[in-house]
């Protein structure tokens, strides 16, 4: 039993992000905003699995999350597409701790492009309403996202990526 | 004739006695003139311990909301009565359902709560979420065990509401921050900071007088509009139970 949890860790840690996702704690959040859980995962997914792997988890994370919420007109796969594919091209550092911070910064620019276009969205959904006036939550949505995601990217992301290859040399 | 002349040391003023009794008679007299407020604020410090405490004010309340609970009761009877000579809209209410909130996104792009009563307890897509202090949304999807509410903050929101004191329509519009904007489509619209904005009895899509929130700033930059920010009276990220109305309208 313990073999089979060892070897398929990473997909059972895919299963806990829809429901971290929904059950959005509070306490971790800044301005009411919460860190953008999928990049946790989807991060250390695509640095050992590749591009090709990263883009259509992105896509899967993305039907998920988006059955989620309740706003039909817009949607989170393409940026986590982008991100899992992106994801995918970065080497692992020989510095343990450079890699750490990386990890932060990786996932914050991540963060940034998801909100971004999760933004451009709404923007071109409210176009005719010329409603500017979403401007400025949506841009402390993003901001907040970013802080947060990269705040909390190099703890969460390093033990996934040790859990992750850790399943990955079981399995082989 | 000299030697039987009273000698000074018996004179009245020179008895303490007397003049101790002279004292608490100038002090009555101040009293007096005072109407006595020094002895009520004395009074106001010796008594202090003995206040009517926290359990009887809590006594009171409860006999307040009572009261009001009664008056409130009256005047829905009165209103609905009204209504039907008016032959105005008038809402159906079968039955409400009390569920608790079991997932809460206020504060992200995301303005949703998702609730523990779902399709088998009879909830359905359309019906209208209340919390303390009036709405909060509507049901947007139903599961069998759950149910999904769009907040009126969402930017998925639009709901016609009513400004009662100036007897105006506007539009609700959510922006996704916690303050919805209403557009009033009238520049001459005398709207003011504290109008109290509650659903219309236009509406085709919520039932009519449900509580929504308070006019906070107004912005008439814009030419054609009037717009405003308006804070909400139930606070969808604090409220734990929620009540589901099943309106017909």
């Amino acid at each position: 039993m313990n073999k089979f949890f060892a070897k398929k860790s990473s997909i059972i840690s895919f299963i806990f992000i829809p429901i971290i996702f929904l059950w959005h704690p509070n306490w971790l959040g800044f301005l009411g905003v919460q860190p953008y859980w999928p990049l946790f995962w989807l991060l250390p997914w695509s640095m050992i699995n590749g591009s090709i792997n990263g883009l259509i988890f992105g896509l899967f994370l993305g039907l998920i999350l988006d059955s989620l919420t309740l706003d039909d007109s817009f949607t989170q796969i393409p940026g986590l597409v982008c991100c899992g594919f992106l994801f995918g091209r970065i080497k692992f550092h020989s510095s343990i701790l450079v890699g750490h911070f990386r990890y932060g910064l990786v996932c914050s620019f991540g963060s940034f492009l998801c909100g971004t276009l999760y933004f451009l969205q709404i923007l071109f959904r409210n176009f005719s309403d010329s409603n500017s006036l979403m401007l400025i939550p949506s841009v402390k949505n993003i901001l907040a996202e970013v802080f947060l995601t990269g705040f909390f990217a190099p703890f969460i992301c390093s033990k996934l990526l040790k859990m992750f290859k850790f399943s990955k040399g079981k399995s082989q | 004739m000299l030697g039987i002349r009273r000698i000074s040391t018996n004179r009245w003023w020179h008895k303490k006695k007397n003049w101790i009794f002279f004292a608490i008679f100038l002090l009555l007299v101040f009293v007096r003139i005072s109407k006595g407020s020094i002895y009520k604020d004395f009074y106001y410090f010796i008594s202090k311990p003995f206040w009517p405490g926290q359990f009887q004010k809590e006594i009171i309340l409860e006999s307040i909301d009572q009261e009001y609970l009664i008056k409130l009761n009256l005047l829905k009877k009165d209103n609905l009565r009204l209504r039907q000579i008016l032959s105005f809209q008038e809402s159906t209410s079968t039955e409400n359902i009390s569920a608790a909130v079991i997932s809460r996104k206020t504060g992200s792009w995301w303005r949703q709560i998702i609730l523990n009563k779902g399709s088998r307890d009879g909830v359905e897509i359309g019906n209208i979420v209340i919390g303390p202090g009036g709405l909060l949304g509507t049901v947007k999807d139903t599961s069998l065990f759950t149910s999904s509410v769009t907040l009126i903050t969402s930017p998925e929101s639009k709901l016609g509401v009513w400004v009662d004191r100036i007897q105006i329509n506007g539009l609700l519009v959510g922006l996704g921050d916690d303050y919805p904007n209403l557009i009033l489509y009238s520049k001459d619209a005398d709207i003011k900071v504290g109008d109290f904005v509650s659903s219309s009895p236009a509406s085709t899509l919520l039932p009519p007088n449900i509580p929504i929130g308070i006019v906070q700033s107004i912005d008439e930059t814009l030419k054609s509009k009037k717009t405003a920010k308006i804070s909400l009276l139930a606070k969808p990220h604090v409220i734990d139970w929620v009540q589901i109305l099943k309106v017909s309208i």
